[in-house]
C-alpha cells in the first residue's frame, strides 16, 4: 500500500491508538527492518495443459540469489527487464533441467514492488515440475499461497483503487481453486495422511502445553513429555520417509476436472460415452444405473480433461445407491466444471416456466445454491438432453426464452441419441475448459506438490528443533512443534490457541 | 520504600479511610468514578489518578478494599506474566505482592525463562493493608462507601439510536448525583448474583457482604440493552489450621532467595527465612464416594450455568475423573492466621457433607471448618460489547473490567482494571482511547481475546494463549511497557521511568559489547574449558552467540573479557535470556508486524454488515454482525473468515474513509468533537 493512501487514511478519520512499542523503545528483541526480511515466493504463473512456454515467477528478497543460482549467473544481474538466454540448472545438483528466458526485475520496479525474476521454461509438465522442485528446495524460498503475488502488490501500492476492487474477487477465485484442488487431494489415501499427522502433531502440542502450563499445579504424569518424545520421532520418520518416496503414496488427477451430474436417467452416463466416444459406462433406460463415479481421461480441445459420470441424484432407500449419491455430490463439490443434465421431457411446455424450472433443479444439484448463480455459472453448463423427444417448434421457443434470460448457466439442447446439438455444445465446453486451464491453479499437481514438498520439509525442520531445545528450554521446543503444525496447517487447514486448549482439557484433569 | 510504607501502616489507616463518607464528600463531580474495590477496582482508580484524573472509588465496605476473596496467592504460570506488566505500568498488585508474601517461588524453573511463572502465597491482611494505604496516599484519589444504585446515562441521541452517554452515579441513601465524565465498572461477581451452599440459594457476590448491584444490573440489561451471559465459581471451605495432622502431608519449601514481583524491588518484605511452607495431600476414594453419594444435595452442580474447565470444584472434578487422585494444596492464609486453604477443594454442598468429605483425607480426619465452601453465579457482560480500551462500544464513558467481563482470576482482573482505568481517565481528560498490542504484552492478549472471540467459560490466562511467549517474557516485561507507559499513556511515574531508561540503556550497551568481543571457536574452547561448539573449527563467534549455548554464563564470558563485560554483572541473567531468545523472537518479528498492522485498522462499530454493498456471503456477514470486530486484525482471527472477506472489508473501509474525508472537508464547520463512526486509521508507518 502507497504511503499516499495510508496518509490519507490516517488524515481521514479518527484514531484509535495502538499502544506499541516504538523502535526506539522495542525492547531487546525487535531486529531492525534490515534483518526483518520478507519471505520469497514462486509460482507458475502461467496457465497448464499444452502450452509453448511456462512462467514462473519468484519475488522478493532472494529473487537475485535465485536467479544466480538457477541461471548460472556468477557475474552481475542482467540488466533489469532484459530477457537473456540461459542455461537453468538445479542449484544442488547442477543438473540441466532447461534452456530459456530469465528476466530480472529490481524493486520497486516489478509487479510485487519486490525484487523479482521470471524464468520462460518449455511447457511440458516434466519440466515445469523440475523446476518448481528445484526452486522449492532453496532456503528462505517457498511456493505461493493463492493471492500472495497479487497481495504484495497491494501492500507495496502497486495497485491503485480501482484495481483494489477486483482484488477481492481474484483472491476469493484463486482460494477457491485451491481449495477444490486441497478437496480433491483430501478426499484420498493423502489426505487422510496428511489429517493423521495433523491429528498427531496437535496431540502433541497440546501435552507440551498442558505440562507448561500446568504441572507445576497438577497431576500431568512425568511420562506425558517422554510420550511426546518418540511420537515426534516417529512423525518425523514417517514424514521423511514419505518425502524420499517418489511415487508419493498416489498419483494425483491431472486435468481439469469436469463433472456430469443431475437427477437419475437424464442420460448422464449416454453423455459421458458420447463425449469419450466409447462405451465407457454401462447406460439402461433404469433409473439408478449408474451407482459409483466412472472416470475417464480426455483431449478436449488440446487441454487434458478427466471426466467424471456420477451417480443421479435422487432420495433412494438402497443403500448402495445412497452411497453412490454421497459421492456424486462430493464430486461436484470438488469440480472445476459441472455439466448438469437435464431431461428436456421434463421441461414444462410453456417456455416462460423453463428458467424457474431450471433455476429449481440446479439448486438440487449443485452444493450451496447460496454461493451465488454468478460464481457458479462460470463453472456450470446446463445441458438438456433428450432434445430429440422434443417438438421442434418448442424446443426453438425454449432456446430464445433461455437467450432472454440472465442468471443462469448457458443451455445447451443436446441428444446423445442422434447426436443433434453436438458440434454447438463442444464449441461451448471448449471455450469453458479453455479458459480453466488459463488459470495456472486448476488441476495443476506439480504446484501442489511443491507446495506439499516445501511445508513437509519446513515441518521436519521444525520438529528437530523440539528435539534440540527439549532439555534446555521447553518454550522453545514447544515452538518448534507449533511450527510444524503451521506448516502441516498449510496444507490441511488451520490450528488455532482454542484446539489446543481443548485437547488439554480433554486429556487431563486439570483442577487448579 | 518498603520501610516508608511499614511507617504509614503504623498509622490508624483504616479509620481514617472509613471517615470519608457521602455527606462529606469534598465534591459532586469527578472525572473519573470507579465502582468496586476489588483487584480491578483499586488498579483502575489508580491508574486513572496516575494519568491526572480526578478520581472517585466508591465500594460497598472500605474494609475489604484489597481483600483476597479466594486464594491467598498471586501469580503462577500466565499470571506471573501479568502481574509482571501491571507492575511495568506501575500499577499496584506486584508491589502489594512483594509486601505481602510469605512464600515464594518460580514456577516452570526448568521450562525455560519464556514461561517461568512467578507466585506467592500471600498474607491476607498485609495485602489488604498495602493497597489500602497505597489508595490512600495516591493524590487525586478520594475513596467513599456505600452502595451504587443507579448509573446515569444521557438519553440517546436521535440521530444515533443506542448510543449513550455516561454522566454518573447515585447512591442508594438518595443522595444527590455525583457526577463524572467516565465511570469504571468493577462489580465482580455482584451482578445479579446467587450464593448456593447445599440445597440454599441466596442472593449476594460474596459469603458476609451485602447484596447489592439490581439497579446497575437493570441500567446494564434494559436501558443500555447491553448482553449478558451467567458463569459460576465456587470457593473452599477455611480449614483450623491446627486441626489439621501435617505430617501425613507433603511438604512444599518456597524458594531460598525469593524473587519479588516488582521492578523496582531488590527484595520481598519478608526474609527469606521467614517465609512459610505449603503441604500438599491428596484425594481418597472416599472422596469421590462423598460427592457421589451428595449429588442430590447440591443445587449448584445440577445447574447448567457455565464453569470453568480449570478451576473445577471437587465435585466436577472427581465426577468428570472418577477413579484417580487429585491434588489438593494447604496454603497458609498469612504470618498469624491459624487457617489454611485447601487449594483444589472447592466445594458448594451442605456444610455438614464438606466436614465429612475433608474427614476423608488422611492429613484431614481431624479437620475442623471454620467457613464452609459455597459457590456463586452471576451476570457477565459479553465483553464483545467492549472496545479494545473496554469501553461499552454504545455508551461513552462506561467502562468495565474484571469478572463482569467473564474473567476469572486476580492477575485477571488487575490488568484489565489498570487498562480500563488508564482509558477512563483518558477519555476524561479529552484524550484519544488507547490499544494494547497482543503482540506487545499478555495484557493485549488477554484484552483482544475478550473483546475479539467473547467467551463461554470464565477465561484465564495460560502463556499457550499468546503466540509470542517468547517474546513477552516476565524478564523484558519493563523494556516492552515501561518507557511506552510513560511516554505516551502517561501512568506511569518519573521515577519508575528513569529506572526502565537506564536498564533499557544498560543491557542495550551490554549487547553490544557482547557483540564486540569474537574469537574463533577454537580459541573459544580453549578459554573456556570443555564446552561443546556446534560451529566448525574456523568460525568466528561473539560473545552474544556463544551466550545461546546451553552450558555458557554471561560470568564465563566476564571471566575471558573482564575489562569490557565485567560492569555488567548486575545484567547476567536478563543478558542469558536475551541471547537464547533473540534469534527466535527474530524470526516471528514479520508475523508480528503483521498483526500489529491489522490491529491498527479500526472497523466502525456501527457497521451494518447484513446490508454491507460488497461481496460478502451470508455466512461471514452473520460472523461479522455477531461479533463485531474493532479492528480488522480481531475480524481475520475470527473462524469461518475468509481472505477474499477479509479484502473486501479493507476495500470497503478504504472507500468509506476517502469519501468521509471529502463529506469532512465540505461540512467541517458542523463536524463535532468526538463524533463516532471513527472508520479506520493507523498511527503505523506500513509501506517501507
Amino acid at each position: 500500500m502507497s504511503p499516499c493512501t495510508w496518509g490519507l487514511w490516517r488524515s481521514a478519520i479518527h484514531t484509535l491508538k495502538t499502544f506499541r512499542a516504538s523502535p526506539s523503545a522495542r525492547g531487546l528483541c525487535i531486529p531492525t527492518r534490515a534483518v526483518c526480511d520478507a519471505e520469497t515466493i514462486f509460482a507458475l504463473s502461467s496457465g497448464h495443459g499444452r502450452c509453448g512456454v511456462a512462467v514462473v515467477r519468484v519475488s522478493g528478497p532472494a529473487s537475485s540469489m535465485v536467479l544466480r543460482n538457477m541461471a548460472g549467473l556468477t557475474q552481475a544481474l542482467p540488466p533489469p527487464r532484459t530477457a537473456l538466454l540461459r542455461r537453468i540448472s538445479d542449484p544442488q545438483s547442477k543438473e540441466l533441467l532447461d534452456r530459456g528466458l530469465v528476466l530480472w526485475f529490481k524493486g520497486p520496479h516489478s509487479f510485487t514492488g519486490e525484487d523479482s525474476a521470471e524464468f520462460h521454461i518449455h511447457g511440458g509438465p516434466a519440466v515445469i515440475t523440475a523446476v518448481l522442485q528445484a526452486l522449492g528446495s532453496l532456503e528462505g524460498v517457498r511456493p505461493a499461497e493463492a493471492g500472495e503475488f497479487t497481495r504484495r502488490a497491494f501492500h507495496a501500492g502497486k495497485l491503485g483503487l480501482t484495481e483494489v476492487e477486483g482484488l477481492g474477487d481474484l483472491i476469493h477465485a484463486e482460494t477457491e481453486a485451491q481449495r477444490r484442488q486441497a478437496l480433491r487431494q483430501m478426499d484420498g489415501e493423502l489426505g487422510r495422511l496428511y489429517q493423521d499427522w495433523s491429528y498427531r502433531l496437535k496431540r502433541c502440542l497440546a501435552h507440551v502445553e498442558a505440562f507448561i502450563d500446568f504441572s507445576e499445579d497438577e497431576l500431568i504424569e512425568d511420562g506425558v513429555l517422554n510420550q511426546v518424545d518418540s511420537s515426534v520421532r516417529q512423525l518425523e520418520t514417517e514424514i521423511e520417509r514419505h518425502l524420499k518416496d517418489e511415487r508419493r503414496g498416489e498419483r494425483l488427477r491431472t486435468g481439469v476436472q469436469v463433472v456430469i451430474a443431475g437427477a437419475t436417467n437424464a442420460g448422464k452416463s449416454s453423455l459421458l460415452n458420447t463425449l469419450c466416444q466409447r462405451p465407457a459406462a454401462i447406460v439402461s433406460p433404469i433409473a439408478g444405473t449408474t451407482r459409483d463415479i466412472v472416470e475417464t481421461s480426455l483431449d478436449i480441445g488440446g487441454f487434458p480433461v478427466l471426466l467424471s459420470d456420477t451417480a443421479g441424484l435422487r432420495d433412494s432407500s438402497d443403500s448402495v445407491e445412497r452411497e453412490g449419491v454421497r459421492r456424486a455430490r462430493q464430486r461436484v463439490e470438488q469440480a472445476d466444471l459441472t455439466l448438469v443434465v437435464v431431461d428436456s421431457t421434463q421441461l414444462p411446455p410453456d417456455p416462460q416456466l423453463v428458467p424457474a424450472f431450471l433455476q429449481e433443479y440446479l439448486s438440487t444439484v449443485l452444493p450451496s445454491p447460496e454461493a451465488g448463480m454468478k460464481a457458479a455459472s462460470d463453472r456450470v453448463l446446463l445441458v438438456l438432453n433428450k432434445s430429440d423427444l422434443v417438438p421442434e417448434e418448442q424446443r426453438e421457443r425454449t432456446e430464445g426464452e433461455l437467450r432472454e434470460i440472465t442468471g443462469l448457466p448457458p443451455a445447451c439442447f443436446l441428444s446423445c441419441y442422434t447426436s443433434t446439438g453436438l458440434e454447438d455444445f463442444l464449441t461451448v465446453l471448449q471455450s469453458r475448459v479453455k479458459t480453466l486451464c488459463g488459470d495456472p491453479l486448476s488441476g495443476a499437481p506439480s504446484l501442489t506438490q511443491a507446495r506439499h514438498r516445501a511445508h513437509l520439509q519446513q515441518s521436519v525442520a521444525a520438529l528437530n528443533q523440539y528435539h534440540q531445545y527439549r532439555d534446555q528450554d521447553l518454550a522453545l521446543a514447544a515452538e518448534g512443534v507449533r511450527l510444524a503444525l503451521t506448516h502441516l496447517g498449510r496444507i490441511t487447514g488451520r490450528v488455532g490457541a482454542e484446539e489446543i486448549l481443548d485437547i488439554i482439557f480433554r486429556d487431563f484433569c486439570i483442577g487448579k | 520504600m518498603l520501610a516508608q510504607k511499614l511507617h504509614l501502616l503504623r498509622h490508624n489507616v483504616l479509620s481514617f479511610v472509613s471517615s470519608r463518607t457521602g455527606s462529606d464528600l469534598t465534591r459532586r463531580q469527578y472525572d473519573v468514578i470507579v465502582v468496586g474495590g476489588g483487584h480491578a477496582g483499586t488498579e483502575a482508580a489508580a491508574a486513572a489518578a496516575r494519568l491526572g484524573a480526578e478520581t472517585l472509588l466508591i465500594t460497598q465496605k472500605i474494609m475489604t478494599i484489597g481483600a483476597l476473596s479466594c486464594n491467598p496467592s498471586l501469580g503462577g504460570v500466565g499470571k506471573g506474566q501479568l502481574v509482571r506488566e501491571v507492575d511495568a505500568l506501575d500499577g499496584l498488585c506486584g508491589r502489594a505482592g512483594d509486601w505481602a508474601g510469605v512464600h515464594f517461588s518460580i514456577l516452570n524453573r526448568s521450562k525455560g525463562p519464556a514461561v517461568w511463572g512467578p507466585r506467592a502465597q500471600l498474607d491476607r491482611e498485609r495485602y489488604r493493608q498495602f493497597i489500602q494505604s497505597e489508595l490512600l496516599s495516591t493524590p487525586r484519589l478520594t475513596v467513599l462507601e456505600g452502595s451504587v444504585d443507579e448509573l446515569l446515562v444521557s438519553q440517546p441521541n436521535p440521530e444515533e439510536p443506542g448510543h449513550h452517554r455516561v454522566t454518573g452515579i447515585r447512591l442508594v441513601d438518595g443522595s444527590h448525583p455525583i457526577l463524572s465524565s467516565s465511570v469504571v465498572l468493577t462489580t465482580g461477581t455482584f451482578l445479579s448474583g446467587s450464593l448456593f451452599m447445599g440445597q440454599t440459594t441466596s442472593p449476594g457476590g460474596r459469603m458476609g457482604d451485602a447484596q447489592s448491584c439490581a439497579g446497575l444490573s437493570y441500567t446494564l440489561k434494559e436501558t443500555l440493552g447491553l448482553r449478558v451471559g451467567r458463569l459460576r465459581t465456587g470457593t473452599p471451605p477455611r480449614i483450623v489450621k491446627e486441626s489439621v495432622d501435617l505430617s501425613l502431608a507433603q511438604l512444599q519449601a518456597p524458594d531460598k532467595q525469593p524473587t519479588p514481583f516488582s521492578f523496582l524491588n531488590t527484595h520481598t518484605h519478608c526474609k527469606p527465612e521467614e517465609q512459610l511452607p505449603c503441604y500438599l495431600i491428596h484425594t481418597t476414594p472416599g472422596v469421590e464416594r462423598v460427592v457421589r453419594e451428595s449429588v442430590h444435595l447440591n443445587c449448584h452442580i445440577q445447574q447448567d450455568a457455565k464453569g470453568p474447565r480449570y478451576c473445577p470444584s471437587i465435585e466436577s472434578r472427581v465426577l468428570r475423573f472418577p477413579g484417580r487422585r487429585h491434588q489438593v494444596w494447604l496454603e497458609p492464609e498469612g504470618l498469624t492466621s491459624d487457617l489454611l486453604y485447601p487449594q483444589g477443594l472447592s466445594m458448594t454442598m451442605p456444610p455438614d457433607v464438606q466436614l465429612r468429605l475433608l474427614r476423608e483425607i488422611p492429613a484431614l480426619h481431624r479437620a475442623e471448618i471454620r467457613t464452609p465452601g459455597y459457590g456463586v453465579q452471576y451476570d457477565f457482560v459479553c465483553p464483545t460489547q467492549l472496545t479494545p480500551s473496554l469501553q461499552v462500544k454504545s455508551t461513552q464513558g462506561l467502562f468495565l473490567a474484571g469478572q463482569i467481563n467473564g474473567t476469572t482470576g486476580y492477575e485477571e482482573a488487575a490488568a484489565q482494571g489498570l487498562w480500563a482505568g488508564v482509558n477512563a481517565g483518558r477519555t476524561a481528560l479529552s484524550l484519544p482511547p488507547m490499544a494494547l498490542s497482543r503482540t506487545q504484552s499478555y495484557i493485549g492478549v488477554l484484552i483482544d481475546d475478550l473483546v475479539g472471540r467473547g467467551v463461554t467459560e470464565p477465561y484465564r490466562m495460560f502463556t499457550s494463549r499468546a503466540e509470542f511467549r517468547t517474546y513477552l517474557r516476565p524478564d523484558n516485561a519493563d523494556l516492552r511497557l515501561t518507557p511506552r507507559g510513560f511516554e505516551e499513556v502517561g501512568c506511569v511515574t518519573l521515577q519508575r521511568y528513569k529506572k526502565a531508561v537506564s536498564v533499557r540503556d544498560g543491557l542495550q550497551e551490554a549487547l553490544m559489547a557482547l557483540q564486540s568481543v569474537a574469537l574463533s571457536s577454537t580459541r573459544w574452547r580453549e578459554k573456556l574449558g570443555n564446552i561443546s561448539l556446534s560451529e566448525n573449527k574456523s568460525t568466528t563467534l561473539n560473545g552474544l552467540d556463544l551466550l545461546q549455548y546451553k552450558d555458557v554464563s554471561f560470568e564465563m564470558l566476564a571471566s575471558v573479557f573482564p575489562e569490557c563485560l565485567s560492569q555488567y554483572f548486575e545484567y547476567s541473567q536478563r543478558l542469558k535470556i536475551e541471547a537464547v531468545y533473540r534469534p527466535h523472537c527474530e524470526k516471528q518479528s514479520r508475523e508480528m508486524e503483521r498483526i500489529r498492522r491489522e490491529e491498527s485498522l479500526s472497523l466502525p462499530s456501527d457497521m451494518d454488515y447484513l446490508s454491507l454493498p460488497v461481496s460478502l456471503s451470508q455466512e461471514v456477514r452473520e460472523i461479522l454482525d455477531r461479533v463485531r470486530p474493532n479492528t480488522l486484525g480481531a475480524a481475520t482471527r475470527l473462524p469461518g473468515m475468509t481472505p477474499a472477506g477479509i479484502i473486501h472489508l479493507l476495500n470497503y473501509v478504504l472507500r468509506t474513509g476517502q469519501r468521509n474525508r471529502h463529506t469532512e472537508h465540505r461540512n467541517r464547520s458542523s463536524q463535532k468533537e468526538g463524533e463516532k463512526g471513527q472508520l479506520c486509521a493507523s498511527n503505523i508507518p506500513i509501506s517501507q
